[in-house]
């Protein structure tokens, strides 16, 4: 089973406690959990550098 | 076109129609969430958004929304004015829109007639369509919200700064979302005009 991580806060993703989206500019998969959505947390693409929300 | 000092940014439309439509204005409160959109504050103590990312923002979604079969798209409108420009985007782009009343287990609730299994949702306004953002949230789908300058951005995944409480506003938002989300697909013919998509008054 692949383990992600959230891309703001580095935590381990399990379950149904998080999104994945792609980057709305080049397509990177980004995983962000459930904590970091709530406080709004900024997130990074380490693709492309796009940083939202 | 803008000539900067340095760089040459491209809009969408002209700067001058974004301000007539009045996208920029925002409201008297200020949350931290939306600070880095906010342009400057008026004597009135109004905050302005900045219309240069307002109109990034527009191009991002629409490439998102591009990524998304039509039908797993969800346009959520409580308010009024979002109601028109929202069934026109998804009937435009043929994704599915609920407007007014969200009735609570749309996306939990299996059981439920209306339940929808959607892979992304717009939301008009987050502080209003609460319980769309929050069922997204739990089912793990992303959010793409308009934000003013007195939202939150809580469990949203991209924020579009723009007024979301005026007719012309919303309307422009979402003629160009559309738009850009079917140049995004390579579909270039876009007969509409930003009246097709204002509220009546």
């Amino acid at each position: 089973m692949d383990i992600y991580s959230c891309i703001s806060c580095g935590a381990n993703l399990f379950g149904t406690n998080y999104v994945k989206l792609p980057c709305p500019a080049c397509g990177e998969l980004i995983y962000r959990c459930k904590r970091c959505r709530k406080l709004a947390n900024s997130y990074r693409c380490e693709n492309c550098g796009f940083t939202g929300p | 076109m803008i000539r900067d000092s340095e760089e040459v940014y491209e809009y969408l439309i002209s700067p001058d129609e974004y301000l007539a439509a009045g996208v920029h204005i925002g409201t008297q409160v200020k949350t931290g969430d939306m600070r880095k959109f906010i342009y400057k504050v008026r004597p009135d103590g109004l905050y302005v958004l900045d219309i240069r990312q307002l109109d990034e923002r527009i191009k991002l979604a629409g490439k998102f929304l591009a990524m998304f079969e039509p039908d797993k798209i969800l346009v959520v409108s409580a308010r009024q004015y979002g109601q028109k420009p929202a069934k026109m985007l998804a009937k435009i782009t043929g994704a599915k829109s609920i407007v007014g009343r969200f009735i609570p287990g749309i996306l939990t609730n299996p059981a439920l007639a209306d339940y929808q299994e959607p892979e992304v949702v717009i939301v008009t306004d987050p502080a209003i369509d609460t319980q769309a953002v929050q069922e997204a949230t739990d089912v793990g789908i992303p959010v793409i919200a308009l934000c003013d300058s007195n939202n939150l951005a809580s469990n949203v995944d991209l924020v579009i700064p723009a007024n979301n409480k005026g007719r012309k506003a919303l309307a422009l938002v979402y003629w160009l979302l559309t738009r850009e989300t079917l140049r995004a697909k390579g579909i270039m013919d876009f007969p509409y005009t930003i009246d097709d998509f204002e509220a009546e008054l």
